[in-house]
């Protein structure tokens, strides 16, 4: 059978787009991977379904939602769990990330560039607190799960490739930040050290996010 | 079938999708309702991320609404019929995520407190809730104009129309004339709500503020 064409369009950065590549990429799926510059973004806006970016077309239908791509193809490709209760937790997972990175997400965007802010501020007052309320859960989350490098179940999940960027981003950003919850870390450098993301991770372009 | 049991507050609130779901589907579940001041305190250290609503599957916890809601509705079939309909069915739930808990929420939750048909706050709504509004509900009414079926993905009813109906139907009574200029979005909350299934939980839901 023929293969669906895959097409990912995002800006030049990693942030909501990233685990989308990964997946692709770790399942060896050709896939064109657009990056709309900040300038030509607003021109190409009315033209993806919710006004928003990461877009993926397969064989030329959008879906928009970086979540609900990250599910589509790691359900496509093997990446989304074991069983239903599995695949469940994942979700669960994710979305609890979520909702700790839009807590942290004015703290990112100042830090990336995008908007002005005082950074110490925002660490100390905005990002210190979620990150307090949501690292301790996923630090017992890495320890309950048998410290086996992955966050949940024994396999490669989208949730483990989204904590190990974010994980990623952090580090690149604040040093330090995380130290204090080895079992976290040392889930991600399991995950990051995957043959084949280990590979993509070393010779994609490094961005600012 | 397992044993299951919805965790949540005595409100609709974030439980009432879950609950829907299983009316639809119609299967049996404890419908667990804890008092906010005396009985979540307790449990709260029990549950995997300290928050409710959680569905228990047999003895295990789920947390995260849409996590245990689209498990329970991919069962049921009320997920999308196909991978693809399925992702447009989460893109949908979550670009409402986002309009839900992003700058609408500062109007939307000074909006419920006056749900007993007191003033609500007009700068908040002028600052917030309109530009909110303009933005997200365009977009469902554009969905449901390009499927022409009634429903938000494909042909047959999905957790997103459960999800979409319950928060529009809450908004028309809370804020009459709100959406009067989303006439699909309208007549769709209407319409799911006339499902047998729904409408026989509706009557007999506990009645409550929120």
């Amino acid at each position: 059978s023929i293969m669906p064409s895959y097409k990912l369009t995002y800006f030049d950065g990693r942030a909501r787009a990233e685990v989308a590549r990964q997946i692709l990429y770790l399942a060896d799926i050709p896939f064109e991977d657009v990056r709309i510059s900040l300038h030509d973004w607003p021109s190409l806006k009315s033209t993806t379904p919710f006004g928003q970016m990461p877009l993926l077309e397969v064989d030329g239908q959008s879906l928009p939602q970086s979540f609900a791509i990250f599910r589509y193809l790691a359900k496509q490709f093997g990446f989304s769990g074991d069983s239903p209760f599995e695949s469940a937790w994942v979700d669960a997972l994710a979305d609890q990330h979520a909702d700790y990175f839009r807590e942290i997400l004015p703290v990112l965007l100042t830090i990336w560039g995008f908007t002005q802010g005082d950074r110490m501020a925002l660490v100390k007052e905005v990002a210190t607190p979620a990150r307090d309320k949501y690292f301790p859960l996923l630090e017992k989350i890495a320890k309950d799960n048998g410290l086996n490098g992955h966050f949940v179940g024994d396999s490669l999940t989208w949730v483990d490739l989204l904590i190990a960027e974010h994980v990623g981003s952090i580090n690149q950003h604040l040093p330090g930040f995380l130290s204090a919850y080895p079992s976290v870390i040392k889930t991600v450098n399991k995950i990051t050290s995957t043959p084949r993301l280990k590979e993509w991770i070393e010779k994609r372009k490094e961005t600012t996010f | 079938m397992p044993k299951y049991t919805l965790h949540y507050f005595d409100m609709r609130g974030l439980g009432e999708l879950c609950r829907q779901i299983f009316a639809l589907a119609e299967v049996d579940f404890e419908d667990k309702r804890y008092d906010m001041e005396k009985e979540w305190p307790a449990f709260k250290s029990q549950t995997p991320f300290r928050q409710l609503p959680v569905l228990e599957v047999d003895g295990k916890f789920i947390p995260q609404l849409y996590a245990h809601c689209r498990m329970l509705a991919t069962e049921h079939g009320f997920a999308g019929k196909t991978p693809f309909d399925a992702a447009w069915v989460d893109a949908i739930a979550d670009q409402h995520k986002d309009f839900y808990w992003g700058d609408f929420k500062k109007f939307w939750w000074r909006a419920l407190d006056a749900a007993e048909g007191d003033l609500v706050h007009e700068e908040l709504k002028t600052k917030f809730g309109i530009p909110e509004r303009d933005k997200f509900f365009p977009l469902i009414e554009k969905q449901l104009t390009e499927t022409g079926t009634g429903f938000l993905v494909g042909d047959s009813v999905t957790w997103a129309d459960l999800l979409i109906s319950e928060h529009v139907s809450v908004i028309v009574r809370v804020v009459p004339g709100f959406l009067d200029a989303f006439p699909e979005t309208k007549k769709h909350a209407e319409k799911i709500r006339t499902i047998p299934q729904i409408a026989k939980w509706i009557e007999r839901r506990p009645v409550t503020a929120h």
